[in-house]
């Protein structure tokens, strides 16, 4: 009919002038936003020029052998909290003491993990600098596409807390170490960047100092939850994969429990292990939101700053948004300390560190700033800009502690017990199978030993396939 | 109607002198992106997938292993097994809800126009503009439907934090997404089937029912069938909308074949590992939309 | 006259619910997306208290969009257009000329399976290709990419459109003095244009709306297009709500006014040549 009509006819002139007009109507709503975003102060490349570029870094890409020619550098970060200090205070520092033009490009975790490790290994030099998660540094260096340092004049100095330290080297310098790789010098590829770990954030109206054991939090949090003085007594990530391993991983270790034993056999089911997982899935979980499985840090982070939440276990990132006024609704009422402890008081290490590409088209520049990086000077800014720093000369400068007072607290649980996840190139898998198991036994509210026990098996199945006790 | 019809005219032209070469000229183009960018690239994927992948690198050949290993992983069968649990669902709710709308709008009223052009909205929005539109539907704090619970005082339906709701939430996107295609396929069926039977059928005072039953379906059977296969071979790879939505979470409940051949590769590292599952995923792909085509094509005669 | 009343007012109400059911999900994107991000997750109103462009602002101020937005016009543009000037030769030549082994008769079909095979079968290996000849990162890579794939949906539906156009019109014009070049574009073109315009806008939604050949092949701004930029503010580490939903409406929007000027097309492009 009708429709049918429209369809069968041959075009005319009109409809070929109206799709004209649409396309320059694309065009033009393309224009007046691209008009709107240059109104804006973006220290990223303009993005009118943006059609230009892309040509030119496709030439960049094959020409990535060619000595660096300017004053150029490129850093690769995933987006994360924690780098809003780094990328306002020290990249401008960086810039303003050496010249060299910094483009810094973040993108979402997993796909800067992934894309990251394409471009070292296609070896397209998009990128100078990576800064990786920590856990990364196994895979990456692995694969062989973080420069070397040491051959540079690049040394681990001993103002790093040795936990920050041990990760830039590959192969690991202490710890079991994964097949492949048992002899060999660790060699140095990597420096720490930011200094983060997790710490506890507490409602000082509810807990009047920091709770020391889990039995303390979680009777002091019923205790506050039955009188209606908080929604919820601790919130967590219950998202599958990593967001709730790490929330997992300082109860997990605080139990005693570990991962792996020296030859890399999966002991994650251990009784301790087990009892850990049930406390989590079951008595945690009845302290959170019913939604709590499908939490990531963002829905974490809203319940403690608007004043649902009684407590946290977070990273820095959102840490330092407690005194915030325009983000927190409980200021003065957040305060912080270590994590509450079973046999031990083990908080996550996740550092972010970085590398140089062993294909990175402006080498000099970025070994130029990994030197400039870890001088007093600029450790002294990041720490006063409000980032975790990753010297201990920094954690204990006055004015930033003065000004931070999660510095403190961090160091404090730096010493009480900190941890980095365990060192293999599958860390991501095994990983992504505990998270799996874990976020289920979650959703039921109960299972979690089990959950151990099945996640255990498929890890070591997975292991055994990737050659590792053969 | 006529339905991705290929009848051959009743003449070719004679190819003699520069035309004989001119249509091989003119394919050469197109055959030359195909080969390059598909089939090339297939071959490729078919040899590593007979290889055994560590750090990015082939260690070595592991023959059809990797194949074999897909059957013995409850990952990749629980994947397939999601898959086409969300396809039926999917596909099946697509169908009855596209129908009735077509039916709906069948009729020629003022705004009708305006009705069906509002109403293929969903499927023009990009798919991951659609994971994004269903997020903030479904999150469990800042979701529409949370906000709407509170509104009224009662607590906050969980979707994303359960499996079966998670899952029911994908189905319900992909219906709101795609029942337009539906919709849009059968309402021309509709509208071009013969009117004769209907005369008839009202002459004979028969219901609507009756006639909907006797009339209406058995014409549209066909114009159905080819909604139906089109919806499910791109329903089979549905990829985007998870991405954002859930991940594949939580659990397993929302992992289709894609996402978890998408992790193998990017995440795990596990090359060899992932072109053979992606390659026994895409045999069966081929396998269906052949029949299905097939099938149209036989229409269209 | 009465149950004619009460008929029509059944058909409005269900004609309402449908527009409900079809917009109310954006109406709430559009909502959110002009709240601020301390509105959204601790307040949870359902209708903003006080609006606010300032999610607007950070996607062309502190992000990317506005290249976002330029690479995907011009990756869309450019890919449709190699496609339809490749993909109608092509056509033509399947449909009016014999070819050795029957190839005429296959070709086509061939292409559309590679068409309809799963993107993430051959992401992969189109990955590991690209990285080999320098394309990844580039609009390039992009554009052939996508121009294969319209290509092969191009040559399906052009075939046909062709073969139901008499050859005598062709042959009677070449009679008169014309080159076949000529005829085909007096001739053969015009009468096909209508199918040519349904199969380019088909090849421009669904190449405006693809992710995962963009998401696996790009990774800078500088060749990243319109959906990965939005799913970019979906980090694993912090969910920015506002910006999302600010995010969601910019890349939707670009799709929503090419479409309000096709519309009379639409239909034929929307459903894949499934509808003539």
């Amino acid at each position: 009919m009708s429709e049918d009509n429209i369809l069968r006819r041959p075009i005319s002139r009109r409809d070929l002038l109206k799709l004209g007009a649409a396309i320059g109507g694309a065009g033009a709503s393309a224009a007046f936003l691209a008009a709107c975003g240059a109104t804006g102060t973006s220290s990223a490349p303009s993005a009118s020029a943006a059609p230009s570029t892309a040509p030119a870094s496709s030439a960049a890409a094959s020409a990535s052998a060619a000595p660096s020619t300017g004053g150029k550098l490129v850093i690769g970060a995933f987006e994360d909290g924690a780098l809003t200090p780094f990328k306002g205070t020290i990249i401008p520092m960086f810039q303003q003491a050496t010249g060299i033009e910094v483009e810094f490009l973040t993108e979402p975790y997993d796909s800067f993990f992934a894309k990251a490790f394409q471009d070292g290994q296609s070896k397209a030099g998009q990128y100078d600098i990576y800064i990786m998660d920590d856990p990364w540094i196994p895979q990456y260096a692995a694969a062989g596409i973080l420069e070397e340092l040491g051959q540079h004049g690049i040394e681990m100095d001993a103002d790093y807390p040795k936990p920050f330290a041990d990760l830039g080297f590959w192969p690991p310098r202490e710890g079991a170490r994964v097949k492949g790789f048992e002899s060999g010098d660790p060699k140095l590829i990597a420096l720490p960047t930011i200094g983060d770990l997790q710490t506890l954030t507490y409602r000082n109206d509810v807990f009047p100092t920091a709770p020391a054991t889990w039995d303390d939090l979680v009777s002091a949090g019923q205790a506050a939850m039955s009188s209606n003085k908080i929604k919820y007594g601790f919130v967590f990530r219950g998202v599958k994969g990593n967001p709730v391993v790490t929330s997992f991983y300082p109860i997990f270790r605080s139990f005693g429990a570990d991962f792996f034993d020296d030859k890399w056999n999966p002991i994650f089911n251990s009784a301790e292990g087990k009892a850990a997982a049930d406390f989590f899935v079951t008595t945690l979980k009845s302290l959170a939101p019913k939604g709590v499985a499908e939490f990531d840090s963002d829905q974490e982070g809203a319940a403690i700053l608007g004043g649902d939440a009684a407590a946290i276990i977070q990273y820095s990132g959102n840490a330092i948004k407690s005194d915030d006024p325009a983000q927190s609704k409980v200021v003065g009422k957040l305060d912080f300390g270590v994590v509450p402890k079973k046999v031990a008081a083990i908080a996550q290490i996740g550092i972010f560190i970085h590398g140089v590409s062993a294909s990175a088209p402006n080498k000099d520049n970025a070994i130029a700033f990994m030197k400039w990086f870890a001088t007093t000077e600029a450790q002294t800014a990041l720490a006063r800009a409000g980032d975790l720093p990753v010297k201990t000369s920094a954690f204990t400068d006055a004015q930033a502690v003065k000004d931070h007072r999660l510095l403190p607290v961090a160091l404090a649980q730096l010493t009480a017990g900190a941890q980095a996840r365990p060192r293999t190139p599958d860390w991501s898998k095994v990983e992504s199978i505990i998270g799996e198991a874990l976020n289920s036994a979650l959703v039921a509210g109960s299972g979690g030993g089990a959950a151990m026990d099945t996640a255990a098996g498929q890890v070591k199945d997975y292991l055994t396939q990737q050659g590792y006790y053969s | 109607m006529a339905v991705l019809t290929t009848s051959h005219p009743a003449r070719a032209l004679r190819g003699s002198g520069l035309d004989r070469v001119l249509p091989y000229l003119m394919l050469g183009p197109t055959l030359f992106l195909v080969l390059g960018v598909v089939v090339y690239p297939l071959i490729d994927g078919l040899r590593s997938s007979t290889g055994f992948f560590r750090f990015g690198r082939q260690i070595r050949s592991v023959g059809l292993d990797n194949y074999a290993q897909a059957f013995n992983d409850p990952h990749f069968t629980g994947a397939i097994e999601t898959t086409f649990r969300f396809v039926v669902l999917a596909v099946t709710i697509e169908t009855v809800v596209g129908l009735a709308l077509a039916l709906l709008c069948a009729r020629e009223v003022r705004f009708i126009r305006r009705l069906r052009s509002t109403l293929i909205l969903p499927m023009i929005i990009t798919p991951v503009v659609v994971g994004i539109v269903f997020r903030l539907i479904y999150a469990s704090d800042v979701g529409l439907l949370a906000s709407f619970a509170r509104a009224f005082g009662l607590d906050a339906p969980e979707i994303l934090s359960t499996g079966t709701g998670a899952f029911w939430g994908l189905v319900f996107l992909d219906v709101w997404e795609w029942t337009p295609l539906l919709f849009l396929i059968l309402l021309a069926g509709i509208q071009s089937m013969p009117v004769e039977p209907f005369e008839a059928a009202k002459v004979d005072g028969a219901g609507p029912w009756r006639t909907f039953v006797d009339h209406t379906l058995p014409l549209l059977r066909p114009t159905i069938l080819v909604a139906v296969s089109l919806r499910a071979i791109d329903a089979l790879t549905t990829f985007d909308q998870v991405y954002v939505l859930t991940r594949g979470g939580p659990g397993t409940s929302t992992q289709l074949i894609s996402i978890y051949g998408y992790q193998t590769f990017f995440q795990f590292q596990q090359v060899g590992y992932a072109a053979a599952m992606m390659f026994m995923v895409a045999l069966v792909v081929v396998v269906v939309s052949g029949f299905a085509i097939a099938l149209m094509r036989r229409r269209g005669r | 006259m009465r149950r004619e009343l009460a008929g029509r007012v059944a058909w409005a109400l269900a004609a309402i619910a449908a527009v409900a059911f079809a917009i109310t999900p954006l109406v709430w994107m559009i909502l959110t997306s002009v709240k601020s991000n301390r509105e959204i997750t601790q307040d949870g109103t359902l209708l903003p208290s006080a609006v606010t462009i300032g999610n607007y602002v950070s996607l062309f101020s502190g992000r990317e969009f506005t290249s976002y937005l330029a690479n995907s016009i011009i990756v869309t543009t450019l890919s449709v257009a190699i496609a339809l000037a490749l993909g109608t030769q092509a056509a033509y030549a399947l449909a009016r000329f014999r070819l050795w082994g029957g190839l005429d008769r296959y070709l086509g079909f061939s292409l559309l399976m590679v068409r309809l095979l799963p993107p993430i079968a051959i992401v992969i290996p189109v990955f590991l290709v690209a990285q080999q000849l320098g394309l990844l990162n580039t609009l390039l890579g992009l554009i052939v990419v996508y121009a294969t794939f319209n290509v092969t949906i191009v040559v399906w539906m052009m075939e046909s459109f062709f073969r139901e156009i008499p050859v005598d019109l062709e042959e009677a014009a070449m009679v008169d003095g014309d080159t076949r070049f000529t005829a085909f574009r007096r001739i053969v073109l015009p009468l096909a244009a209508p199918g040519l315009v349904a199969t380019g806008i088909f090849a421009a939604i669904t190449t405006y709306n693809e992710f995962l050949f963009a998401l696996v092949l790009t990774s800078t701004p500088s060749a990243e297009t319109m959906p990965i930029g939005a799913a970019t503010l979906i980090g694993r580490i912090n969910v920015d709500w506002g910006a999302m939903s600010a995010a969601g409406v910019i890349g939707a929007l670009p799709i929503v006014i090419f479409s309000v000027f096709v519309q009379r097309h639409l239909v034929r492009g929307l459903t894949m040549g499934a509808v003539k």
